[in-house]
């Protein structure tokens, strides 16, 4: 018996199959490189898998242990640094590319019928990925940790009528004590990431039914495929190569040092959180405190049903090209606060 | 492009490992001891270093290399008990079992010889004139310079000559033994 | 684009990838050496300094050594920003390509730290300087030297070289301006030094004297000529030829400028110890001071804000109490020391330490006009400095220290100084002493009384030392007082009644028996206990 055979016998696919499984023919303008966009934030997810694994294995999340531990990784351990470096730039990128990913869906209006649940299921994507990167950066243990940490309980403390019960239950009291951290741990290294693969799941599987939406004008392009595997396969495969070496690079030449350590007893004159965030926090600042997370919150909540209320509305104005103004204006907006608030002191 | 592919991602497999692997830290840190002129052929001297650990150097050559220097820890292989050199049996002496070592360090007599296991011995490397010894990291865990862990200061640390011994010097008074002056200040 | 050309891609890509992490290897290898020591941790020398750099690492390494471990290397800060020079300066000269000053002023420090450059402008350190031709400086000047230069009256055999003038200004140069600060001069063209009183710096620091500027004399390299009194010198109080005073390495030496030595009592130590200031001994002495040296290693020294009761409260040194952040005032540092002293024990008599819009202590005895010119009152440094103290001790604790304390400086002042005052001042103006100092005993005795002996007294109880606040303090104060200075003055009295000076004579006699007569002098005529 070969050890082909053997294997099918306990493995019971045989090649076709497993090439239908792994080989739907993809849409032409794949080839094109800006369409790969979803991918790219996959890699990147396996790579912050990867590198949060190496990482877990030396930090401790314990308020007196944490900034030491990831001191320790960062200076002593051998690579550490690198490592170090490669999820945290993974984490930049990461968030970026899912954010240029959604910019390109909605502007080609894939979102559109019958693909709005997928839609939906991105829109938690982004909110888990956002999530991941301030749990991520809070499990530090320096300056902007604690404090990135203290501001997202106080944003969240401010939600109405679950506000005080949901951010009591997101840092374990009152306020930041030593049960905080085990728990931004376990959010950020254990359950956010198995929602994450649950909802990318999810999220592929929904692609795979749909196929992928298809742009060409005329039915002959509509019919040009080609094949996911070798041909697109070797395209992510690069993708995946340019990823490393930017990570890497980025990792060296600017490595992710260490911030001062945090202190309780005194708030930095300036706190920023990360660049992703900056927008809602230059938002939170416009006005009071309910007023913008009420506002948030009906701007995710408007997001989220986007495709009902653009399917809604083409259904009356079929050739409105409106969806596409308010996408510039909603991208100009979030640029406009982010650069403001990055630039702003205070 | 598989070689480009396995080159590649395997170093990145090979970093993580190494990054994953116990460090054994085989670095340690160099310790200053003395000048070489301070400690004259065939003389030895007990050197502490912050850990605790006393250690014996001794010169046996009349060079100036780290060859003509040999440091031995005085912690008996045995059952850690504390060597002391004998001069006039020309050994390194383990009161707890009668273990003796050579000059060298190496067991000749006792549980050790039996066993063969010698003194540990520690690295040195001669600069210029200073004498430097290679003190592992593990030993100096428990220093404390400054109140700060021995791996935050490893500039701060700094052993101490305890005792310096004539190997074939008249009397038992090591301060006896006509020699250099510059030599005999710590007596 | 065609498979094998995807192919060929992602192998060149996965080369570039291996490059990348060849870069990787490269750095942790260089991170791995430095952290062995094996490395010197990298420091950028900034550009400008380069060239500066790499030629007194030759010619005085230990310069280029310690300007390497400090922290100024770390933040890029060569040599070039501090001795940097404009030619309208005094002391400018042009060397290899740049225009640089031998001495950085306290006024060259604050392009970066005024804020400290300022406090340390107000504080008492900065005013030290105004000791030359004071009282104290007679001593050195005069006594101990000669202000005209003489000649040696024979040969110092094997030393043909030194057999010139004798300068007689020798100890106030290398004893008391290396504490106190010099006046920072050039060598002039006519043997006179040109200092900054000649030079009349304007507000900027520029000479406005240009007479001044042209008798300055040059080497041939065009490098000015300091007088070789003046220079080397670290005196706090140096008055500098831009017109600042003090030297900010006094206490931050360069070229490390290390705050770790700043911190440490072995710093003070230069210039506030010996007979008449003993503050290092005292504070040896002191509870303090035997915290310090047992808990040293828990000092956390090389903290970057060094605050009390957060980066460290094992002990105090000299700068916790006197200068330091604490967890109280948010870690405010103060370069005057004066802000938290509330009597000052340098005169005779002691004064409550209420100072004026300048930082001097207020003299006017008249509360209204006293409460006109005073600024900043003793009590409020003393609630700075029990501020302090209260890190360690209970409130209870501290005022009944200040008690103890302000119980020891009034008995010294009403029982020793004032009548010694009294005594001395009623002296001199009957005649009965000359006007010149230290030409007679007693002056010599009225000086180690409250120089000397007085201040050790007030200091020991300031800082806490017992010995000091009694055998060597109030002990030889009493000695002095009983056994000497009375016994003095009368007998100057006698020598004025014989020289015709009768009433006068009466006069002080009558002075120094109500003095005596008073109820805490009583026991030394053996008429009470």
């Amino acid at each position: 018996m070969t050890a082909g055979s053997w294997l099918r016998e306990r493995f019971p696919v045989d090649g076709d199959q497993l090439r239908e499984l792994t080989n739907e023919p993809v849409p032409a303008h794949l080839k094109r490189w800006w369409f790969c966009l979803g991918g790219t934030p996959a890699y990147l997810f396996l790579v912050q898998i990867v590198t949060g694994i190496l990482l877990a294995f030396y930090y401790q999340a314990s308020s007196t242990n944490a900034y030491e531990s990831v001191r320790h990784i960062t200076e002593d351990l051998e690579y550490g640094w690198f490592l170090r470096g490669i999820h945290k730039w993974g984490a930049t990128l990461m968030v970026a590319s899912v954010i240029l990913h959604q910019m390109r869906v909605y502007f080609t209006g894939a979102y559109r019928k019958p693909r709005e649940l997928n839609w939906i299921v991105g829109m938690f994507i982004l909110l888990c990925t956002l999530v991941l990167g301030f749990t991520g950066y809070s499990l530090v243990g320096e300056q902007l940790s604690y404090w990135a940490a203290t501001v997202g309980a106080n944003i969240t403390n401010n939600v109405p009528l679950i506000g005080p019960t949901l951010g009591r239950l997101l840092i374990a009291g009152d306020q930041i004590n030593p049960q905080t951290l085990p728990r931004f741990f376990i959010l950020h290294g254990a359950v956010l990431p198995v929602v994450l693969v649950l909802l990318l799941f999810l999220h592929i599987t929904i692609l795979r039914l749909h196929g992928v939406t298809d742009f060409g004008a005329t039915k002959e392009e509509k019919e040009k495929r080609f094949d996911f595997f070798p041909d697109h396969f070797l395209t992510e495969v690069t993708i995946g190569l340019v990823l490393m070496i930017l990570l890497t690079v980025l990792a060296t030449v600017f490595p992710v040092g260490m911030g001062p350590a945090a202190d309780p007893l005194s708030t930095p004159e300036v706190i920023k959180p990360e660049w992703f965030f900056l927008v809602t926090f230059r938002w939170l600042k416009l006005m009071p405190i309910t007023a913008a997370i009420l506002s948030l919150g009906f701007i995710f909540f408007v997001m989220l049903i986007w495709p009902f209320i653009d399917g809604w509305f083409r259904k009356r104005r079929p050739a409105s090209e409106l969806s596409v103004w308010i996408g510039i204006l909603a991208v100009l907006a979030i640029i406009g606060l982010t650069v403001w608030e990055a630039l702003v002191q205070h | 492009m598989g070689a480009g592919l396995v080159a590649s991602y395997g170093t990145l497999a090979w970093f993580a490992s190494r990054f994953l692997y116990p460090k054994r830290d085989e670095e340690g840190a160099w310790l200053f001891v003395c000048t070489v002129n301070r400690l004259e052929p065939g003389s030895s001297l007990l050197f502490k270093i912050p850990g605790g650990e006393t250690i014996a150097v001794a010169r046996n050559g009349r060079g100036a290399d780290a060859g003509d220097f040999v440091a031995l820890s005085s912690t008996c292989p045995h059952l850690g008990c504390q060597v002391h050199w004998e001069a006039n049996k020309d050994r390194f002496f383990c009161p707890c079992h009668n273990g003796a070592f050579d000059r060298g360090g190496k067991a000749i007599a006792g549980p050790p010889a039996q066993a063969g296991t010698d003194l540990k011995q520690y690295r040195l490397r001669v600069d210029g004139s200073l004498l430097y010894i290679n003190v592992p990291s593990e030993l100096l865990a428990k220093a404390e310079p400054n109140g700060k862990p021995a791996r935050e200061a490893r500039g701060e640390l700094h052993g101490r000559i305890v005792e310096r011994v004539a190997v074939r010097g008249p009397g038992h008074d090591p301060c006896l033994a006509p020699r250099n002056p510059e030599t005999s200040r710590e007596c | 684009m065609s498979l094998s050309a995807k192919q060929l891609i992602i192998a060149f890509l996965g080369i570039l990838f291996l490059a990348s992490l060849v870069l990787v290897q490269y750095t942790e290898v260089m991170r791995r050496e430095e952290e062995a020591g094996l490395r010197e941790h990298k420091v950028a020398v900034p550009e400008s300094s380069k060239r500066c750099f790499e030629c007194h690492r030759q010619t005085n390494p230990g310069i280029a050594e310690h300007w390497l471990g400090s922290t100024h290397a770390q933040k890029g800060i060569g040599c070039i920003e501090c001795h940097e020079a404009q030619t309208t300066d005094a002391d400018a000269f042009s060397h290899e390509g740049y225009t640089i000053a031998t001495i950085v002023t306290p006024r060259d420090c604050s392009k970066c730290h005024p804020k400290e450059a300022d406090e340390f402008q107000n504080s008492h350190h900065a005013m030290a300087g105004n000791i030359l031709h004071s009282l104290d400086n007679l001593l050195a000047e005069t006594v101990e030297g000669s202000r005209i230069p003489f000649d040696p009256h024979s040969k110092t055999p094997g030393r043909p070289d030194i057999d010139g003038k004798v300068n007689g200004m020798a100890s106030a140069f290398t004893g008391c301006q290396q504490c106190h600060g010099s006046l920072v001069g050039f060598a002039g063209r006519d043997g006179k030094p040109v200092t900054m009183k000649d030079l009349e710096p304007d507000a900027a620091g520029k000479p406005t004297n240009l007479e001044a500027v042209a008798r300055i004399t040059k080497n041939a390299d065009g490098k000015p000529i300091f007088s070789p009194g003046s220079w080397p010198n670290t005196g706090i109080g140096r008055i500098n030829v831009d017109g600042s005073r003090g030297s900010c390495s006094a206490c931050h030496s360069r070229h490390d400028f290390s705050p770790r030595r700043a911190r440490q009592p072995e710093n003070c130590g230069k210039c506030h110890l010996g007979p008449d200031h003993p503050q290092k001994e005292i504070y040896d002495e002191s509870k303090h001071g035997i915290a310090f040296a047992d808990l040293r290693h828990k000092m956390n020294l090389d903290a970057k804000d060094w605050v009390l009761g957060k980066d460290y409260s094992a002990a105090p040194t000299c700068a916790t109490c006197h200068m330091s952040g604490h967890s109280k005032n948010e870690g405010t540092i103060t370069h005057d020391p004066g802000q938290r002293i509330s009597w000052t024990n340098r005169p005779p008599i002691s004064l409550a330490m209420d100072t004026d819009i300048n930082g001097k202590v207020v003299t006017e005895a008249d509360p209204a006009k006293r409460n006109e010119l005073v600024k900043d009152t003793w009590q409020n440094k003393r609630d700075r400095m029990t501020q302090v103290c209260s890190h360690c001790h209970t409130n209870d604790y501290i005022s009944s220290f200040y008690k103890q304390y302000d119980d020891f400086v009034q008995l010294y002042n009403e029982k020793f100084a004032k009548p010694g005052t009294l005594i001395m001042n009623a002296l001199k103006a009957n005649g009965l002493i000359t006007k010149p100092n230290f030409d007679e005993e007693i002056e010599w005795t009225w000086f180690y009384l409250w120089h000397h002996e007085g201040r050790r007294a007030r200091h020991g109880a300031a800082m806490m030392a017992p010995d000091y606040a009694h055998w060597h303090g109030m002990y030889e104060v009493a000695e002095r007082f009983y056994m000497e200075l009375i016994p003095q003055a009368r007998e100057h009295c006698e020598h004025g009644r014989q020289n015709g000076k009768a009433k006068e004579a009466d006069d002080v006699l009558a002075l120094i028996d109500s003095i005596l007569a008073r109820p805490e002098h009583k026991w030394s005529k053996g008429e009470a206990k």
